[in-house]
């Protein structure tokens, strides 16, 4: 059973010149699952979230939150919704409880289920043992601790989080993947956006790839993987490269991709070993030569290269 | 609108524990208003005149002890030298020497002289000079009055019992017709009652009188800084677009800040009013319903010229050079850092194209002649258009990232 239901959501800056941020989107969520929107950074996957938000009006189209419509019933959705920011978007010279406290009467809360709440809340993110302490004298991951905790306080139907892991260090990721995961096993529908292949493939049940504005790809880990069939991808380096080397090299026989950056081209083929060969003595035959090759098998890297000709990375 | 009040309380919570603002928002005020209180004069409405009595005599005396329970003059008692180096150092405007004789002259009814040591460019010394013709006069007069009675008695006496032959007799009635005819004068038939006309009738405030209400006015300009800067800053670690995705509406949260920034306003008037009225000896509850007014009006305009400002500036730097601009030029043309009635009168008019000027003639007007609610509503009125009109823009600029 669908939470969100999103049909043809458009959303153009500055009209009728402007950036189309989001082409004609439509997806759904289902109840209890971790969705991610994957995508380059300027793909549209914050401009998503700030309409499923009610934060931007969409140019075209709507999106049903939990039967209630974003356009229509704004302060319903809102109702059901947590929203977790890319900023710490918590008062830095304020208690973690009076943080609490301050976002809980934001979200209608009052008197007793208030301080319930919040007490329920601080143990959630494990971070009881400091409430009285300022926010601007935790580490990293306690203010990301803290920036979930809030969008959890109204017990809210789906919890969006807009790339939570950026800029952090390895352990604070660590933490908040696990959190995320322990809240979908208590039955929260999570929508996720991020630019990083691996934290979608770890999380999600199901992935849309966004770029430039478009859901390109919608499915499975599975699924998407499958777009590319069985190739692999290679990454090579050269010590310099020739002119017109990539066109040759995308001319050979199993080689169905391949694009450059300076002295490093990055290829897509269905038969690694039988292609490295030839990659090597094409470039030699110009009169360079390879310093350094790396396969990978297929994955959501690839499904990103296959389907726009860019790494996700770009 | 508890949403509302929730997060004005929380932008107060966040004012009161920024170390700064204590400096900004009562400190430096409170030094200032003594600073410039002190230039602008000893605060006290009583000119200084300096007394040197060379006659030491009975009604020189009671000369002296007249003009001490004066409310226009304060009497600096000096010697003959003193008295001219305090009048020409100008530390008092004037100085009065009253040269031996002038009792045996009061007493014999001869013409009683006095001098008076001046700068006659002063108008301090015209209006020392007119009190101590009133004092004086008023002495004399009395004087006078009870000897011609006394000596009418006396005559008509004589022409009776001869009680009144006795000099002595007549010296001991004297002295009673004397105080009695003082005591009289002192009680006259006609009262004047003198209503000090203010900065409006061209009279220059001076001391604290001036400084306090203009240091009001230009700090709580200054705290747009505070204000706006708790807007910019929330911009842009994402809490206002955070706010807008709970039940908060738009106008709850404009709301919000526009009445955070309207009592951190008025509380910083009331501390400074309270420091005016205590420390300085400013009279700001002459009509406390009146100065309240003004203290809406003022806190008003200011948060909502914050909410402005706040509204139309993206970054920390653009908003303190914008409030030093803001504040200064607004003080200035005000008449908060000096008075407008010693400014041409294009000045004047310029500066009273602004709310702060109107609202500065009006608190000044609360405190040296005792203005009512009723002298301070047009203040009041236009204080409020241009608050209405800074709102308004605020809100249709007003952006949440």
């Amino acid at each position: 059973m669908s939470i969100v239901e999103v049909r043809g959501l458009s959303k153009r800056y500055d009209p009728p010149k402007g950036v189309l941020a989001v082409d004609d989107a439509s997806f759904s969520i289902e109840r209890g699952e971790i969705f991610s929107l994957l995508g380059p950074n300027g793909a549209g996957k914050s401009t998503t979230i700030a309409m499923l938000s009610c934060l931007l009006r969409p140019s075209h189209g709507d999106a049903l939150v939990d039967s209630h419509s974003i356009i229509d019933d704004p302060q319903a959705v809102k109702s059901v919704i947590g929203v977790v920011p890319q900023e710490i978007a918590v008062y830095p010279d304020m208690t973690a409880r009076e943080n609490l406290v301050f976002w809980g009467r934001m979200y209608g809360l009052s008197g007793a289920e208030l301080q319930t709440r919040v007490g329920e809340v601080l143990e959630l993110v494990s971070l009881a043992d400091r409430q009285k302490d300022r926010v601007d004298k935790f580490s990293g991951g306690m203010k990301r601790r803290l920036n979930v905790g809030v969008a959890l306080l109204h017990r809210p139907s789906i919890l969006y989080l807009d790339e939570p892991t950026v800029g952090i260090d390895p352990q604070s990721r660590r933490s908040i993947l696990d959190g995320i995961l322990a809240l979908r096993d208590q039955g929260m529908t999570v929508l996720y956006t991020t630019h990083y292949m691996a934290e979608a493939q770890e999380l999600s049940d199901r992935i849309g790839i966004i770029d430039h504005g478009r859901m390109i790809a919608l499915g499975t880990h599975a699924e998407l993987v499958r777009i590319v069939g069985q190739e692999a991808r290679v990454d090579l380096t050269v010590d310099h490269m020739l002119e017109g080397m990539v066109e040759r090299w995308k001319e050979l026989p199993g080689v169905s991709s391949a694009s450059v950056e300076d002295e490093h081209a990055e290829l897509l083929v269905d038969d690694a070993n039988a292609v490295l060969p030839r990659l090597f003595e094409e470039a030699a035959e110009g009169g360079s030569r390879i310093t350094s090759v790396n396969v990978s098998e297929p994955n959501l890297e690839l499904v990103f290269l296959h389907l726009t000709g860019r790494a996700l990375r770009e | 609108m508890s949403r509302i009040w929730t997060l004005a309380r929380k932008d107060l919570l966040e004012t009161r524990r920024d170390p700064l603002s204590a400096l900004f928002i009562v400190v430096m005020p409170i030094v200032f208003t003594a600073f410039l209180g002190l230039m602008f004069g000893s605060g006290t409405d009583r000119l200084s005149v300096v007394v040197h009595d060379a006659d030491r005599g009975e009604q020189s005396q009671r000369l002296v002890a007249a003009l001490e329970g004066s409310a226009a003059v304060r009497v600096v008692p000096k010697s003959a030298a003193g008295l001219e180096s305090w009048v020409a150092d100008g530390r008092a405007a004037a100085g009065l020497l009253i040269p031996q004789g002038f009792s045996a002259s009061v007493k014999d009814g001869r013409r009683a002289g006095l001098v008076v040591v001046s700068d006659q460019t002063s108008s301090g010394a015209q209006a020392i000079i007119a009190e101590i013709r009133a004092v004086a006069g008023g002495l004399v007069a009395a004087d006078r009055a009870a000897r011609v009675g006394v000596a009418t008695a006396a005559k008509l006496k004589g022409e009776g019992d001869g009680k009144l032959d006795s000099e002595a007799r007549q010296t001991e009635i004297t002295a009673t017709a004397q105080r009695l005819a003082t005591q009289a004068m002192a009680q006259p038939a006609v009262t004047l009652r003198t209503v000090r006309a203010g900065a409006a009738a061209g009279q220059v405030p001076t001391g604290f009188t001036l400084s306090s209400p203009g240091m009001i006015v230009n700090f709580i300009m200054f705290s747009l800084m505070t204000a706006g800067m708790g807007v910019i800053m929330e911009r842009r670690n994402g809490t206002l677009r955070r706010l807008m995705t709970t039940r908060m509406r738009r106008d709850e949260l404009i709301a919000g800040k526009m009445a955070g920034m309207f009592v951190l306003t008025f509380f910083q008037q009331a501390l400074l009013i309270g420091a005016g009225q205590f420390l300085f000896g400013v009279d700001y509850l002459n009509d406390p319903v009146a100065l309240v007014l003004m203290m809406i009006a003022l806190s008003l305009v200011a948060s909502s010229l914050g909410l402005l400002l706040a509204a139309l500036l993206s970054s920390e730097q653009a908003l303190v050079a914008a409030v030093v601009i803001v504040s200064m030029s607004v003080s200035a043309l005000s008449g908060a850092w000096f008075p407008l009635e010693i400014a041409g009168e294009g000045f004047r008019a310029v500066g009273h194209v602004l709310p702060t000027a109107w609202i500065l003639d009006a608190l000044r007007d609360i405190v040296t002649r005792g203005a009512g609610v009723g002298d301070v509503l047009s203040a009041f009125a236009v204080a409020l258009a241009w608050a209405t009109g800074l709102f308004g823009v605020a809100v249709a600029r007003f952006r949440l990232a």
